[in-house]
Protein backbone atom coordinates (compact mmCIF):
# COMPACT_ATOMS: atom_id res chain seq x y z
CA UNK A 1 0.00 0.00 0.00
CA UNK A 2 1.52 3.28 -1.06
CA UNK A 3 0.95 6.14 1.32
CA UNK A 4 1.45 9.23 -0.80
CA UNK A 5 -0.55 8.28 -3.84
CA UNK A 6 0.13 9.99 -7.18
CA UNK A 7 -2.95 10.71 -9.22
CA UNK A 8 -1.24 10.43 -12.59
CA UNK A 9 0.62 7.68 -14.44
CA UNK A 10 3.21 10.19 -15.55
CA UNK A 11 4.24 10.75 -11.96
CA UNK A 12 5.34 7.13 -11.78
CA UNK A 13 7.28 7.62 -14.99
CA UNK A 14 9.01 10.65 -13.40
CA UNK A 15 9.85 8.59 -10.36
CA UNK A 16 11.44 5.97 -12.59
CA UNK A 17 13.26 8.59 -14.65
CA UNK A 18 14.76 10.34 -11.63
CA UNK A 19 15.66 7.27 -9.62
CA UNK A 20 16.58 4.62 -12.19
CA UNK A 21 17.59 6.17 -15.53
CA UNK A 22 21.17 6.07 -16.69
CA UNK A 23 22.61 4.35 -13.65
CA UNK A 24 25.82 2.53 -14.59
CA UNK A 25 27.43 -0.34 -12.68
CA UNK A 26 30.73 0.45 -10.97
CA UNK A 27 32.72 -2.08 -8.95
CA UNK A 28 34.85 -1.02 -6.02
CA UNK A 29 38.52 -1.65 -6.69
CA UNK A 30 39.13 -2.62 -3.06
CA UNK A 31 36.17 -4.74 -2.04
CA UNK A 32 33.30 -6.72 -3.53
CA UNK A 33 30.83 -3.85 -3.53
CA UNK A 34 29.12 -3.07 -6.85
CA UNK A 35 27.09 0.11 -6.96
CA UNK A 36 25.17 2.01 -9.62
CA UNK A 37 26.38 5.47 -10.53
CA UNK A 38 25.15 8.48 -12.45
CA UNK A 39 27.03 11.69 -13.10
CA UNK A 40 25.25 14.79 -14.38
CA UNK A 41 28.41 16.86 -14.26
CA UNK A 42 31.95 16.67 -13.05
CA UNK A 43 30.95 17.56 -9.49
CA UNK A 44 27.57 15.83 -9.39
CA UNK A 45 27.44 12.17 -8.49
CA UNK A 46 24.61 9.79 -7.55
CA UNK A 47 25.54 6.48 -5.96
CA UNK A 48 22.89 3.82 -5.55
CA UNK A 49 23.88 1.04 -3.18
CA UNK A 50 22.22 -2.31 -2.64
CA UNK A 51 22.06 -4.11 0.69
CA UNK A 52 24.59 -6.61 -0.65
CA UNK A 53 27.08 -3.92 -1.65
CA UNK A 54 26.49 -2.05 1.60
CA UNK A 55 27.54 -5.07 3.64
CA UNK A 56 30.51 -5.82 1.37
CA UNK A 57 32.11 -2.44 2.02
CA UNK A 58 34.75 -2.92 4.71
CA UNK A 59 34.96 0.79 5.45
CA UNK A 60 31.27 0.83 6.39
CA UNK A 61 31.61 -2.34 8.44
CA UNK A 62 34.34 -0.66 10.47
CA UNK A 63 32.32 2.51 10.93
CA UNK A 64 29.11 0.69 11.84
CA UNK A 65 30.92 -0.71 14.85
CA UNK A 66 31.28 2.81 16.23
CA UNK A 67 27.70 3.63 17.13
CA UNK A 68 26.32 7.13 17.10
CA UNK A 69 29.35 8.40 15.18
CA UNK A 70 28.68 11.09 12.67
CA UNK A 71 31.18 9.67 10.17
CA UNK A 72 28.81 6.73 9.61
CA UNK A 73 27.11 8.99 7.11
CA UNK A 74 30.14 9.86 5.01
CA UNK A 75 30.91 8.23 1.66
CA UNK A 76 33.46 5.44 1.40
CA UNK A 77 36.68 7.01 0.14
CA UNK A 78 37.76 3.83 -1.71
CA UNK A 79 34.49 3.61 -3.58
CA UNK A 80 34.68 7.29 -4.48
CA UNK A 81 38.17 6.74 -5.87
CA UNK A 82 36.90 3.74 -7.83
CA UNK A 83 34.15 5.89 -9.35
CA UNK A 84 36.69 8.54 -10.34
CA UNK A 85 38.68 5.80 -12.05
CA UNK A 86 35.61 4.54 -13.90
CA UNK A 87 34.87 8.08 -15.07
CA UNK A 88 38.43 8.54 -16.31
CA UNK A 89 38.22 5.22 -18.13
CA UNK A 90 35.04 6.40 -19.85
CA UNK A 91 32.83 3.73 -18.24
CA UNK A 92 30.60 6.38 -16.67
CA UNK A 93 29.55 9.17 -18.98
CA UNK A 94 29.26 12.67 -17.58
CA UNK A 95 26.34 14.88 -18.47
CA UNK A 96 22.69 15.53 -17.77
CA UNK A 97 19.69 14.74 -19.91
CA UNK A 98 17.00 17.47 -20.01
CA UNK A 99 18.21 18.94 -16.79
CA UNK A 100 18.72 15.73 -14.90
CA UNK B 1 -2.21 16.75 -26.65
CA UNK B 2 -0.79 19.59 -24.65
CA UNK B 3 2.84 19.85 -23.56
CA UNK B 4 1.85 21.72 -20.44
CA UNK B 5 3.16 20.05 -17.36
CA UNK B 6 0.55 19.35 -14.73
CA UNK B 7 1.05 19.46 -11.00
CA UNK B 8 0.12 16.15 -9.46
CA UNK B 9 -0.95 17.06 -5.94
CA UNK B 10 -1.40 13.42 -5.05
CA UNK B 11 -3.39 12.27 -2.08
CA UNK B 12 -2.03 12.42 1.43
CA UNK B 13 -1.53 9.37 3.55
CA UNK B 14 -4.28 8.44 5.94
CA UNK B 15 -1.86 7.11 8.50
CA UNK B 16 0.87 8.67 10.59
CA UNK B 17 4.51 7.67 10.41
CA UNK B 18 5.98 4.78 12.34
CA UNK B 19 8.92 5.73 14.53
CA UNK B 20 10.20 7.69 17.48
CA UNK B 21 8.64 11.10 17.97
CA UNK B 22 9.78 13.74 20.41
CA UNK B 23 7.15 15.39 22.60
CA UNK B 24 9.42 18.00 24.15
CA UNK B 25 11.81 18.45 27.06
CA UNK B 26 11.32 15.77 29.70
CA UNK B 27 11.71 18.37 32.46
CA UNK B 28 8.68 20.26 31.16
CA UNK B 29 6.47 17.25 31.99
CA UNK B 30 7.97 16.52 35.39
CA UNK B 31 5.68 18.57 37.62
CA UNK B 32 3.20 15.88 38.69
CA UNK B 33 0.47 17.38 36.53
CA UNK B 34 -1.15 16.00 33.38
CA UNK B 35 -0.06 17.59 30.11
CA UNK B 36 -1.89 17.63 26.80
CA UNK B 37 -0.02 17.05 23.54
CA UNK B 38 -1.90 16.95 20.27
CA UNK B 39 -0.55 14.22 18.03
CA UNK B 40 -1.47 11.44 15.60
CA UNK B 41 -4.97 12.78 15.10
CA UNK B 42 -5.78 12.71 18.79
CA UNK B 43 -4.74 14.21 22.09
CA UNK B 44 -2.19 12.51 24.31
CA UNK B 45 -1.84 12.80 28.05
CA UNK B 46 1.67 12.98 29.47
CA UNK B 47 2.43 12.81 33.17
CA UNK B 48 5.09 11.89 35.67
CA UNK B 49 3.96 9.41 38.28
CA UNK B 50 5.00 9.41 41.94
CA UNK B 51 7.83 6.98 41.17
CA UNK B 52 9.30 9.39 38.63
CA UNK B 53 8.44 7.60 35.37
CA UNK B 54 7.09 9.62 32.46
CA UNK B 55 3.97 8.08 30.93
CA UNK B 56 2.05 8.72 27.75
CA UNK B 57 -1.47 7.50 26.98
CA UNK B 58 -4.20 8.42 24.58
CA UNK B 59 -5.84 11.43 26.18
CA UNK B 60 -9.40 10.13 26.15
CA UNK B 61 -10.67 7.79 28.82
CA UNK B 62 -11.98 4.42 27.59
CA UNK B 63 -14.87 4.58 30.06
CA UNK B 64 -17.00 7.42 28.72
CA UNK B 65 -14.43 9.46 26.82
CA UNK B 66 -13.40 11.85 29.61
CA UNK B 67 -10.42 14.11 28.91
CA UNK B 68 -7.54 12.70 30.94
CA UNK B 69 -5.42 15.77 30.32
CA UNK B 70 -7.83 17.60 32.60
CA UNK B 71 -7.59 14.89 35.24
CA UNK B 72 -5.27 14.55 38.16
CA UNK B 73 -2.16 12.52 38.89
CA UNK B 74 -2.89 10.17 41.76
CA UNK B 75 0.16 8.14 42.79
CA UNK B 76 1.57 6.66 39.61
CA UNK B 77 -1.73 6.86 37.75
CA UNK B 78 -3.72 9.43 35.87
CA UNK B 79 -7.26 9.83 37.22
CA UNK B 80 -10.06 10.81 34.87
CA UNK B 81 -11.99 13.95 35.82
CA UNK B 82 -15.32 12.35 34.84
CA UNK B 83 -15.59 9.25 37.10
CA UNK B 84 -12.10 8.92 38.59
CA UNK B 85 -11.02 5.80 36.74
CA UNK B 86 -7.25 5.45 37.37
CA UNK B 87 -5.05 4.60 34.40
CA UNK B 88 -1.47 3.36 34.69
CA UNK B 89 1.43 4.11 32.37
CA UNK B 90 1.15 0.54 31.03
CA UNK B 91 -2.24 1.43 29.59
CA UNK B 92 -4.26 -0.66 32.07
CA UNK B 93 -6.98 0.67 34.29
CA UNK B 94 -5.65 0.10 37.81
CA UNK B 95 -8.60 1.13 39.89
CA UNK B 96 -12.20 2.27 39.73
CA UNK B 97 -12.81 3.65 43.21
CA UNK B 98 -16.57 3.02 43.14
CA UNK B 99 -16.52 -0.42 41.49
CA UNK B 100 -16.21 -3.96 42.79
CA UNK B 101 -13.76 -4.85 40.06
CA UNK B 102 -11.98 -3.43 37.03
CA UNK B 103 -13.02 -4.92 33.68
CA UNK B 104 -10.18 -6.95 32.21
CA UNK B 105 -10.68 -5.22 28.90
CA UNK B 106 -9.94 -1.83 30.42
CA UNK B 107 -6.83 -1.13 28.39
CA UNK B 108 -6.12 2.03 26.50
CA UNK B 109 -3.57 3.12 23.91
CA UNK B 110 -0.20 3.57 25.54
CA UNK B 111 3.03 4.82 24.00
CA UNK B 112 6.43 3.46 24.96
CA UNK B 113 8.64 6.25 26.24
CA UNK B 114 12.36 6.94 26.34
CA UNK B 115 14.14 9.99 27.66
CA UNK B 116 17.01 10.79 25.34
CA UNK B 117 19.22 13.87 25.53
CA UNK B 118 16.78 15.34 28.02
CA UNK B 119 13.82 14.92 25.67
CA UNK B 120 10.79 12.69 25.92
CA UNK B 121 10.44 10.39 22.91
CA UNK B 122 7.56 8.06 22.20
CA UNK B 123 7.17 5.19 19.78
CA UNK B 124 4.27 5.41 17.37
CA UNK B 125 3.29 2.58 15.04
CA UNK B 126 -0.12 2.16 13.43
CA UNK B 127 0.60 -1.59 13.33
CA UNK B 128 1.13 -1.62 17.10
CA UNK B 129 4.62 -3.12 17.13
CA UNK B 130 6.90 -2.99 20.18
CA UNK B 131 9.23 -0.01 20.24
CA UNK B 132 12.47 -0.46 18.30
CA UNK B 133 15.22 0.79 20.60
CA UNK B 134 17.92 0.07 18.02
CA UNK B 135 16.83 3.03 15.92
CA UNK B 136 16.68 5.65 18.66
CA UNK B 137 18.56 8.85 17.91
CA UNK B 138 22.07 8.73 19.40
CA UNK B 139 22.98 10.14 22.77
CA UNK B 140 24.81 13.43 22.50
CA UNK B 141 27.98 13.36 24.56
CA UNK B 142 28.37 16.25 27.04
CA UNK B 143 25.02 17.78 26.19
CA UNK B 144 23.08 18.38 29.42
CA UNK B 145 26.39 18.88 31.29
CA UNK B 146 27.90 22.25 32.14
CA UNK B 147 29.89 22.14 28.89
CA UNK B 148 26.73 23.04 26.95
CA UNK B 149 24.06 25.66 27.53
CA UNK B 150 20.70 24.21 28.63
CA UNK B 151 18.25 23.34 25.83
CA UNK B 152 16.35 26.33 24.61
CA UNK B 153 13.12 24.76 23.38
CA UNK B 154 10.45 26.17 21.09
CA UNK B 155 7.30 24.95 19.40
CA UNK B 156 5.21 26.11 16.49
CA UNK B 157 1.96 24.79 15.06
CA UNK B 158 1.89 24.41 11.29
CA UNK B 159 -1.48 24.16 9.61
CA UNK B 160 -2.32 23.35 6.01
CA UNK B 161 0.88 21.42 5.26
CA UNK B 162 1.79 17.78 5.53
CA UNK B 163 5.02 17.30 7.48
CA UNK B 164 6.66 15.90 4.35
CA UNK B 165 7.16 19.55 3.32
CA UNK B 166 9.57 19.85 6.22
CA UNK B 167 11.38 16.66 5.23
CA UNK B 168 11.79 17.90 1.63
CA UNK B 169 14.18 20.55 2.96
CA UNK B 170 16.79 17.83 3.45
CA UNK B 171 17.38 17.61 -0.31
CA UNK B 172 16.64 21.22 -1.21
CA UNK B 173 19.89 23.00 -2.01
CA UNK B 174 18.60 26.10 -3.80
CA UNK B 175 16.07 27.19 -1.17
CA UNK B 176 18.97 28.01 1.15
CA UNK B 177 19.81 30.90 -1.16
CA UNK B 178 16.28 32.15 -1.81
CA UNK B 179 14.55 31.41 1.48
CA UNK B 180 17.39 31.41 4.00
CA UNK B 181 19.65 33.96 2.29
CA UNK B 182 22.81 31.90 2.17
CA UNK B 183 25.14 30.57 -0.52
CA UNK B 184 25.21 26.77 -0.16
CA UNK B 185 28.76 26.15 -1.37
CA UNK B 186 28.80 22.42 -0.74
CA UNK B 187 25.79 20.12 -0.55
CA UNK B 188 25.49 16.35 -0.20
CA UNK B 189 22.86 13.85 0.87
CA UNK B 190 23.12 10.32 2.15
CA UNK B 191 20.08 8.18 2.84
CA UNK B 192 20.81 4.90 4.57
CA UNK B 193 18.42 2.62 6.43
CA UNK B 194 16.30 4.76 8.73
CA UNK B 195 18.59 7.81 8.48
CA UNK B 196 18.69 10.67 6.00
CA UNK B 197 21.55 13.13 6.15
CA UNK B 198 22.30 16.49 4.62
CA UNK B 199 25.82 17.91 4.60
CA UNK B 200 26.05 21.54 3.77
CA UNK B 201 28.54 24.35 3.89
CA UNK B 202 27.15 27.79 3.44
CA UNK B 203 27.96 31.44 3.71
CA UNK B 204 25.55 34.28 4.41
CA UNK B 205 24.49 36.67 1.63
CA UNK B 206 25.78 40.23 2.01
CA UNK B 207 22.76 41.75 0.24
CA UNK B 208 20.07 40.62 2.67
CA UNK B 209 19.24 41.18 6.29
CA UNK B 210 21.04 38.42 8.24
CA UNK B 211 19.11 35.97 10.36
CA UNK B 212 19.85 32.24 10.65
CA UNK B 213 21.91 31.13 7.69
CA UNK B 214 21.96 34.55 6.12
CA UNK B 215 24.46 36.54 8.17
CA UNK B 216 27.13 37.67 5.77
CA UNK B 217 29.79 37.40 8.48
CA UNK B 218 29.18 33.78 9.18
CA UNK B 219 30.17 30.56 7.47
CA UNK B 220 28.39 27.40 8.41
CA UNK B 221 29.30 23.75 8.35
CA UNK B 222 26.22 21.70 8.92
CA UNK B 223 25.55 17.98 9.28
CA UNK B 224 21.88 17.22 9.75
CA UNK B 225 20.56 13.69 10.16
CA UNK B 226 17.00 12.48 10.46
CA UNK B 227 16.83 9.42 12.69
CA UNK B 228 13.52 8.06 11.52
CA UNK B 229 10.64 10.16 10.18
CA UNK B 230 10.57 13.05 12.59
CA UNK B 231 13.69 13.63 14.66
CA UNK B 232 16.67 15.45 13.24
CA UNK B 233 19.96 16.26 14.92
CA UNK B 234 21.77 19.13 13.23
CA UNK B 235 25.39 19.62 14.19
CA UNK B 236 26.44 23.13 13.22
CA UNK B 237 29.83 24.71 13.27
CA UNK B 238 29.42 28.42 12.89
CA UNK B 239 32.41 30.56 12.01
CA UNK B 240 31.54 34.14 12.84
CA UNK B 241 34.42 36.42 11.86
CA UNK B 242 36.85 33.69 12.85
CA UNK B 243 35.11 32.89 16.14
CA UNK B 244 33.91 29.30 16.02
CA UNK B 245 30.85 28.11 17.88
CA UNK B 246 29.47 24.58 18.00
CA UNK B 247 25.72 24.51 18.00
CA UNK B 248 23.40 21.52 18.16
CA UNK B 249 19.95 22.04 16.78
CA UNK B 250 17.18 19.50 17.26
CA UNK B 251 14.48 19.80 14.65
CA UNK B 252 11.55 17.50 15.29
CA UNK B 253 7.83 17.36 14.87
CA UNK B 254 4.67 15.50 15.77
CA UNK B 255 2.01 15.11 13.10
CA UNK B 256 -1.27 16.35 14.52
CA UNK B 257 -3.66 15.81 11.60
CA UNK B 258 -3.56 14.88 7.90
CA UNK B 259 -2.15 18.27 6.99
CA UNK B 260 -0.90 19.78 10.21
CA UNK B 261 1.99 19.22 12.57
CA UNK B 262 3.64 20.63 15.62
CA UNK B 263 7.17 21.76 14.84
CA UNK B 264 9.59 21.72 17.76
CA UNK B 265 13.17 22.88 17.83
CA UNK B 266 15.75 23.00 20.53
CA UNK B 267 19.16 24.58 20.64
CA UNK B 268 22.19 23.96 22.80
CA UNK B 269 25.53 25.66 22.38
CA UNK B 270 28.90 24.32 23.42
CA UNK B 271 30.16 26.96 25.81
CA UNK B 272 33.12 28.67 24.21
CA UNK B 273 36.20 28.66 26.42
CA UNK B 274 36.91 31.85 28.30
CA UNK B 275 33.35 33.14 28.20
CA UNK B 276 31.29 33.56 31.35
CA UNK B 277 27.82 32.09 31.85
CA UNK B 278 26.10 35.30 30.89
CA UNK B 279 27.92 35.60 27.59
CA UNK B 280 27.24 31.92 26.81
CA UNK B 281 23.54 32.36 27.57
CA UNK B 282 23.49 35.42 25.33
CA UNK B 283 25.08 33.51 22.43
CA UNK B 284 22.58 30.65 22.87
CA UNK B 285 19.70 33.11 22.81
CA UNK B 286 20.95 34.73 19.60
CA UNK B 287 21.23 31.34 17.86
CA UNK B 288 17.80 30.32 19.08
CA UNK B 289 16.39 33.51 17.66
CA UNK B 290 18.16 33.25 14.34
CA UNK B 291 17.36 29.58 13.71
CA UNK B 292 13.81 30.26 14.85
CA UNK B 293 13.69 32.95 12.15
CA UNK B 294 15.04 30.36 9.72
CA UNK B 295 12.07 28.08 10.39
CA UNK B 296 9.67 30.98 9.96
CA UNK B 297 11.15 31.57 6.50
CA UNK B 298 10.23 28.00 5.60
CA UNK B 299 6.80 28.27 7.21
CA UNK B 300 5.91 31.26 5.03
CA UNK B 301 6.58 29.11 1.97
CA UNK B 302 4.72 26.04 3.23
CA UNK B 303 1.65 27.99 4.20
CA UNK B 304 1.22 29.19 0.64
CA UNK B 305 2.47 26.39 -1.57
CA UNK B 306 0.59 23.34 -2.79
CA UNK B 307 1.56 19.73 -2.29
CA UNK B 308 3.34 18.25 -5.29
CA UNK B 309 3.79 14.61 -6.00
CA UNK B 310 5.72 15.12 -9.22
CA UNK B 311 8.34 17.81 -8.66
CA UNK B 312 10.12 18.88 -11.84
CA UNK B 313 13.85 19.01 -11.21
CA UNK B 314 16.86 20.69 -12.73
CA UNK B 315 20.50 19.68 -12.55
CA UNK B 316 21.23 21.82 -9.52
CA UNK B 317 18.46 20.27 -7.43
CA UNK B 318 18.94 17.63 -4.78
CA UNK B 319 17.50 14.10 -4.84
CA UNK B 320 13.90 14.85 -3.84
CA UNK B 321 12.51 11.63 -5.32
CA UNK B 322 15.03 9.45 -3.52
CA UNK B 323 14.40 11.33 -0.28
CA UNK B 324 10.68 10.73 -0.54
CA UNK B 325 11.28 7.11 -1.42
CA UNK B 326 13.26 6.88 1.84
CA UNK B 327 10.49 8.69 3.76
CA UNK B 328 7.87 6.27 2.40
CA UNK B 329 9.30 3.42 4.56
CA UNK B 330 7.68 4.99 7.62
CA UNK B 331 4.22 5.02 6.04
CA UNK B 332 3.92 1.45 4.84
CA UNK B 333 3.54 -1.72 6.89
CA UNK B 334 6.89 -3.14 7.91
CA UNK B 335 6.19 -6.12 5.64
CA UNK B 336 5.84 -3.74 2.68
CA UNK B 337 9.12 -1.86 3.09
CA UNK B 338 10.82 -2.22 -0.29
CA UNK B 339 14.63 -2.54 -0.49
CA UNK B 340 14.99 0.74 -2.40
CA UNK B 341 13.38 2.63 0.49
CA UNK B 342 16.21 1.73 2.84
CA UNK B 343 19.10 1.01 0.45
CA UNK B 344 21.90 3.47 0.83
CA UNK B 345 21.87 6.32 -1.65
CA UNK B 346 24.42 9.12 -1.96
CA UNK B 347 24.09 12.32 -3.92
CA UNK B 348 26.43 15.23 -4.32
CA UNK B 349 24.96 18.39 -5.79
CA UNK B 350 27.13 20.39 -8.15
CA UNK B 351 26.87 23.88 -6.66
CA UNK B 352 29.47 25.59 -8.86
CA UNK B 353 27.23 27.08 -11.57
CA UNK B 354 24.52 28.07 -9.10
CA UNK B 355 26.98 29.95 -6.96
CA UNK B 356 28.43 31.72 -9.99
CA UNK B 357 24.95 33.02 -10.91
CA UNK B 358 24.12 33.89 -7.34
CA UNK B 359 27.30 35.82 -6.74
CA UNK B 360 26.64 37.84 -9.87
CA UNK B 361 23.08 38.55 -8.71
CA UNK B 362 24.24 39.59 -5.26
CA UNK B 363 26.91 41.86 -6.74
CA UNK B 364 24.23 43.49 -8.85
CA UNK B 365 21.96 43.94 -5.83
CA UNK B 366 24.78 45.55 -3.87
CA UNK B 367 25.59 47.87 -6.76
CA UNK B 368 21.92 48.90 -7.03
CA UNK B 369 21.77 49.55 -3.32
CA UNK B 370 24.96 51.64 -3.41
CA UNK B 371 23.58 53.65 -6.33
CA UNK B 372 20.29 54.25 -4.49
CA UNK B 373 22.14 55.37 -1.38
CA UNK B 374 24.34 57.72 -3.41
CA UNK B 375 21.25 59.23 -5.05
CA UNK B 376 19.38 59.75 -1.75
CA UNK B 377 19.66 63.14 -0.07
CA UNK B 378 22.53 63.18 2.40
CA UNK B 379 20.36 64.07 5.39
CA UNK B 380 17.77 61.28 4.85
S1 LIG C 1 -15.04 8.81 31.39
FE1 LIG C 1 -13.23 8.57 32.47
S2 LIG C 1 -13.87 7.78 34.31
FE2 LIG C 1 -15.70 7.89 33.25
FE1 LIG D 1 14.42 25.53 4.97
Amino acid sequence: MASFVPTSEETLEDLRRYTEDRLVDVACLDCLARVRVKKNSEHQTSVQWSAEARSACQEFVRRDQRPGGRDVHKPCTRLMASIDDAVRAGAVSVGAYDGY
Amino acid sequence: MSDTRLLDQGTQPIRFARGWHCLGLASDFADGKPHAIHGFGTKLVVWQGASGELNVLDGYCRHMGGDLTQGEVKGDNIACPFHDWRWGGDGKCKEIPYARRVPLRARTQRYETVVRNGQLLIWHDPEGSAADHDILPPELPDVMTDRYTPWSWNTREINGSHCRELIDNVADMAHFYYVHFAFPTSFRNIFDGHTATQFMESKGRPDTMGGGYGDENSTLKSVATYYGPSYMINWLEVDYKGFITEVILINCHIPTGPDSFLLQYGITVKKPEGLDEKACAYIAERYTESFGDGFLQDVAIWENKVAVQNPLLCEEDGPVYQLRRWYEQFYVDVADIAPEMTDRFEFEVDTTKANEYWHAEVAENLAKRAAAEAAAPADA
